[in-house]
């Protein structure tokens, strides 16, 4: 009797793993793909740069000033500000700006950098720090998550280290 | 007998054309379901593709219900998959970028795709950090389809069919070196893995473990950043300080050694083995799959065959006396076509072993031809486009 009772459900949870593979292709890939999507993740601030901290205006450009991201107690990665200048496309040739990233209202760091000619060309830059807070960068391009000038797409990113 | 390969069982040849064909069917219909958007959209190479894929992956599922055996058509298809995968890959990156390595610029802006391999290492920062640590996105983009939430949807909802059986249908690494294991007439080293087999099947879950923990305390990707053989074949970061350098030469060496070398020696799929972390992690989803295979003990002569013949050291002496594979059992049914006295047989919990092991095989067959069909065979069909689209006077 309990043999015939474990066969049927046994076959019943078999039939029940084929409508499983029948529905995968047309539900369960979204359904399970939109947990995800909703379950409050984020990409590390390492990768993402975090979180935009302020918007600085230009004329036919701005300047995104993110929030500091700092290390957790064994991440290898320096302590890093995300500066993004968007759209790259309306950026002057050369770009020499003066930036205040922690909002007191005095210029922090020097960025310049020629605007690259090709959108997959390399890009150099240099960073100035203008406070004891930041490290000066010369000749920046993809060195590390920390230190950084590359163009992704229509922005210029930078990322100045903090000491 | 231990240096015997597993095409030594006499040919199990027990059903008529006709009704193979009829149990055939369901698949053949699946995969032209499957690939109907590919006809709808897409241009002549893609259609050529999906066609190639539909004749290969109905044309495997008759031989197996043809000839009752399993492993030797299932191999067909997944060594398929796995050299036509990177190929279609890096086919794809060479157009894209010029080059398969990654720069740091698309890491920052989440165009890496996702890979499933990663998945066991994100478990902890997700859950403790509410954090992703890839180089990706959460969701899909025009510049990169696979985002981290298609990518875990499709790995969650087939390992729900399939189990531990993905790593012998769906992934699309595998196939690399089982296709290297096949080579070979004969296997070296067979004493060496018999006696340390035990020792050798912990490697992954150390490794596991490792990676897990390693990578919720620096929060990276340990096992993507420097134990991943794979890389070797598909994207890497580009290699732009003595770290990025030294990553590059593990990645080659742990290809060369593990996904070449070794399985061609052995006969073994050694990364899957003795080295995936996913694959131990996907071993886990064997206590919930209701598929598996058993040994009828009335049968079984205690030959060994089926122990030598299993890719990855899934069956020991005191397993088989039990009755049972173990844990790291991918499903692929070497050990069932080996076996001359059909002792090995496929078999679903809960019903009498060895009681129509047959029924058994067809259920489990019909999920897991389905997956693989629906993934490896958009992956194949890609792959075979783009052969046809490079080729001359094409």
């Amino acid at each position: 009797m309990r043999t015939r009772f474990l066969s049927i459900l046994a076959y019943t949870g078999a039939g029940f793993t084929l409508l499983i593979a029948v529905c995968v292709p047309f539900v369960l890939i979204m359904g399970f793909s939109n947990v995800v999507a909703h379950a409050g993740l984020h990409i590390d601030a390492t990768y993402s740069g975090g979180t935009i901290a302020r918007t600085i205006q230009r004329s036919g450009y701005r300047i995104e000033v993110y929030q500091q991201v700092r290390p957790r107690m064994f991440e290898r990665t320096e302590p890093f500000v995300q500066i993004v200048f968007e759209p790259a496309d309306a950026l002057p040739a050369r770009v020499n700006d003066e930036i205040d990233l922690d909002g007191d209202g005095r210029a922090d760091v020097r960025v310049s950098f020629t605007k690259p000619a090709d959108a997959n060309a390399k890009m150099h830059g240099d960073v100035t720090a203008l406070n004891g807070g930041y490290v000066s960068l010369s000749n920046a391009s993809g060195e590390s998550f920390s230190r950084m000038v590359v163009r992704t797409g229509n922005k210029i990113v930078v990322r100045v280290p903090m000491k | 007998m231990a240096s015997q390969s597993i095409s030594v069982a006499p040919p199990k040849a027990f059903r008529g054309v006709g009704r193979s064909i009829l149990l055939t069917v369901p698949m053949a219909l699946w995969a032209l379901l499957m690939f109907t958007p590919a006809f709808q959209k897409a241009g002549r190479d893609e259609h050529i593709g999906a066609l190639v894929v539909i004749v290969f992956m109905t044309g495997l599922f008759f031989m197996m219900m043809r000839t009752g055996e399993t492993y030797r058509w299932r191999r067909i298809f997944f060594v398929a998959l796995g050299f036509l995968f990177p190929f279609g890959f890096i086919a794809a990156l060479i157009a894209e970028r010029g080059t398969m390595s990654i720069p740091i610029s698309r890491m920052v802006s989440g165009d890496t795709p996702f890979c499933f391999m990663v998945t066991p290492s994100l478990i902890l920062p997700a859950a403790f950090a509410r954090t992703i640590i890839f180089p990706g996105s959460i969701l899909p983009t025009a510049s990169n389809p696979h985002s981290i939430a298609i990518m875990i949807g499709v790995w969650f909802a087939m390992t729900l069919v399939l189990g531990k059986a993905w790593c012998s249908y769906a992934c699309f690494f595998g196939g690399i070196e089982e296709g290297f294991a096949a080579l070979p007439k004969r296997r070296r080293l067979h004493r060496f893995v018999t006696k340390y087999g035990s020792t050798l099947r912990l490697i992954p879950w150390a490794i596991l473990v490792f990676v897990v923990l390693v990578s919720a305390a620096i929060f990276e990707p340990v096992y993507c950043m420097w134990l991943c053989p794979f890389k070797a074949v598909t994207e890497f970061p580009a290699v732009r300080n003595v770290e990025t350098a030294i990553q590059m030469g593990v990645f080659v060496a742990l290809f060369v050694g593990l996904v070449v070398v070794l399985p061609y020696l052995t006969k073994k799929r050694t990364q899957c083995g003795f080295f995936c972390p996913f694959g131990a992690f996907q071993s886990l989803s064997n206590k919930i799959n209701l598929f598996e295979i058993r040994f009828d003990r009335t049968k079984c002569v205690d030959c060994t065959l089926c122990q030598t013949s299993c890719p990855t050291v899934a069956l020991s002496k005191d397993s088989i006396a039990e009755g049972k594979t173990l844990l790291n059992c991918m499903k692929c049914g070497a050990c069932v076509d080996v076996c001359k006295k059909d002792a090995a047989v496929w078999h679903l919990k809960g019903t009498p072993v060895a009681v129509k092991p047959e029924r058994a095989r067809l259920l489990f067959l019909y999920g897991a031809w389905a997956m693989a069909t629906m993934f490896g065979g958009s992956v194949l069909a890609g792959s075979v486009s783009t052969i046809i689209h490079w080729l001359p006077g094409m």
